[in-house]
């Protein structure tokens, strides 16, 4: 993994939702292709804006993101996702009024000749979505809402997947779901970055992992040594569980 | 699925108005003042189709309507009258109320300049139609027109859903970029109604215009007679409306204008260019109010400057009752509407029949606070 090239590299990013305050204080990241990466961080630290901010949806005032090697800072969302940048949001993430079908259909909206593939490839990695494909997705439980908005933003087939606390307000099984699918998604050659609360069943699945503190980088290195650190379990971890 | 949801809420959008017009029937049954009152009086509510008809039934067009449209024994059939001119009115409503839903629906607007594109719609083409010397402001000279009524009416649709592009090229779009919260932009969205208003009446005059100077011969079906232009209008309003609901469901442009509907955020993270559907939105919804007021003043036998402003409560109300943001939520409030309005002239003074459709929107509000269409969301 480590000689697969770059494909994302986020460089000393500030940024922030309001003018003046920045909520991101030099943040860096470098994810290769293929890679599984978490972040975590204590509440506050800023693992959504960072995540959000790749994404074009908080401005950056300072710093750089590449993906490959051309420069995406600040780009709008529709000529990310054209680049093969997938988002799944942590609320909202879903388009309630429309059906598991419809949705799906929103995620080719940029290539619709790829739906009929597409929807193929998701029903075998989510086959409730097909047994649901005409009910509404306002109607659909946490979990399977969870399953929509991964299947839509999976249908463009992204090169690279941002994944904001899939975990979050599931039930301990749907929440052990969520992670088995995503390590699954990224089998398929899909690199997932995924910030995540539940940092200690986050790092045992992925790759890498960067703990934030206070908008800034504090410390990466491979899930399982994150694990094993002294310092990431007594500040972040905890003991409980280990 | 979702074929069985539609179906039991349209069946509930049907109960909603056959009980209202039972309810209605029976009122009128029993021998209410209004039925009691001069056959002249009832005959004249049962052909007005709006405030500005019934204060103008002494136009001579309305008047030979009247009397063609007078009922052998009074109570006979007027009930059935006042219903048909209520759909009537009620589908020519949600061609003009269509468009409100849908700016509100992908943007959270409430736009309170929709009822000024609904009188310029109706008086642009007036300005199209008439072989009247007629002067564009700020040009010194007059000059003549007069198209022909379905080229001027193409193309006062077609100034109409231009200034939609306008108003959200220059002013809306750049509002939205600079996170102009919704409340202001109702706020703007007021005084660019008073502007338009004023702009209006200084191009046109305060007087009423007609659109067509020809009698609509009316056709007696029994239980009511209806007018040929109307029977157009209906067609017409139908064929609009039709279109609209092939386009959100049918085609790919539509349902991403749900999805916007439903979450901008999410379908801009879809990769569908939000701004590209607010426009087309709003070229569409300039559009329409444009047909509606055109239609409305061909019912009308004509438009005043204020037609649009008079029917924007109604508007409101009907997009309110049918359902915020539903994209047929329009059509079934605007039909509620329509049938309230024209039904309550039958027992209630014409002046108080707006008061009637409101007091049916907070009646069904109370029971439905989603609308008749709205449908509650799953929490959790």
């Amino acid at each position: 993994m480590s000689d697969a090239p770059v494909i994302v590299h986020a460089d000393d990013l500030y940024a922030g939702y309001l003018p003046g305050i920045d909520i991101l204080n030099g943040c860096s990241m470098e994810v290769r292709e293929g890679e599984l990466i978490g972040i975590i961080g204590p509440n506050g630290a800023g693992k959504s804006t960072f995540l959000k901010s790749l994404f074009g949806l908080v401005p950056i005032r300072a710093g750089s993101v590449k993906l490959g090697d051309e420069d995406i800072t600040n780009m709008r969302a529709d000529e990310l996702v054209q680049r093969g940048i997938g988002f799944v949001p942590q609320n909202n993430n879903v388009f309630p009024s429309l059906t598991v079908m419809e949705n799906m259909e929103m995620g080719t909206y940029q290539n619709p000749k790829a739906f009929k593939a597409a929807w193929e490839r998701i029903g075998d990695l989510f086959p409730k979505l097909v047994d649901r494909k005409n009910q509404r997705a306002g109607s659909l439980s946490g979990g399977e809402r969870q399953m929509v908005a991964m299947g839509r933003a999976l249908m463009m087939d992204p090169k690279v997947l941002l994944l904001d606390e899939p975990s979050a307000g599931l039930s301990p099984d749907r929440q052990d779901e969520t992670f088995v699918r995503t390590r699954e998604i990224n089998k398929t050659g899909v690199t997932v970055i995924m910030v995540e609360q539940n940092a200690r069943r986050c790092l045992q699945i992925c790759h890498r992992g960067y703990v934030l503190d206070q908008g800034t980088t504090a410390y990466t290195a491979t899930g399982q040594e994150l694990l094993k650190d002294p310092k990431v379990i007594e500040l972040y971890l905890g003991t409980l569980g280990a | 699925m979702t074929n069985r949801v539609d179906r039991r809420v349209l069946l509930r959008a049907l109960v909603v108005l056959v009980a209202s017009a039972a309810a209605f029937f029976v009122l009128t049954a029993l021998g209410t003042p209004a039925l009691a009152a001069g056959t002249d009086t009832a005959v004249t509510h049962a052909v007005a189709s709006s405030g500005e008809a019934a204060a103008h039934a002494t136009q001579a067009g309305t008047t030979i309507t009247a009397e063609a449209a007078a009922p052998a024994k009074p109570g006979d059939n007027r009930v059935v009258q006042q219903l048909v001119n209520g759909l009537v009115f009620g589908l020519l409503l949600a061609l003009a109320s269509v468009g409100l839903s849908l700016i509100y629906g992908t943007t959270g607007l409430s736009n309170f300049a929709h009822g000024e594109q609904v009188s310029l719609g109706a008086l642009l083409c007036f300005f199209f139609t008439t072989p009247q010397p007629v002067s564009l402001p700020l040009l010194p000279f007059e000059f003549s027109i007069g198209l022909p009524l379905i080229p001027a009416a193409i193309a006062a649709i077609a100034v109409s859903a231009g200034t939609g592009w306008l108003q959200d090229k220059f002013l809306w779009s750049p509002l939205r970029r600079r996170r102009v919260s919704i409340v202001q932009q109702m706020i703007v969205s007021i005084g660019l109604s008073l502007a338009m208003l004023n702009f209006i009446q200084w191009w046109f005059g305060a007087e009423r215009q007609r659109l067509t100077t020809s009698i609509d011969e009316r056709i007696d079906m029994g239980m009511f007679s209806i007018g040929i232009s109307t029977l157009w209008s209906v067609a017409i309003s139908l064929l609009c409306l039709g279109g609209v609901a092939y386009f959100l469901m049918r085609t790919r442009t539509g349902r991403a204008t749900r999805a916007v509907s439903d979450n901008p955020a999410l379908a801009s993270a879809s990769g569908i260019r939000v701004d590209k559907v607010v426009r087309l939105v709003w070229i569409m919804a300039t559009g329409l109010a444009a047909v509606g007021g055109i239609l409305l003043a061909l019912y009308d036998n004509a438009a005043a400057f204020d037609v649009g402003a008079r029917l924007l409560l109604l508007m409101f109300a009907a997009v309110t009752l049918g359902g915020l943001g539903h994209p047929f939520g329009a059509l079934v409030g605007s039909l509620v509407i329509g049938v309230a309005v024209e039904m309550s002239t039958l027992w209630v003074g014409t002046d108080l029949k707006y008061a009637v459709a409101l007091a049916i929107l907070i009646l069904v509000l109370l029971v439905r606070p989603q609308g008749i269409l709205g449908r509650p969301e799953r929490v959790g």
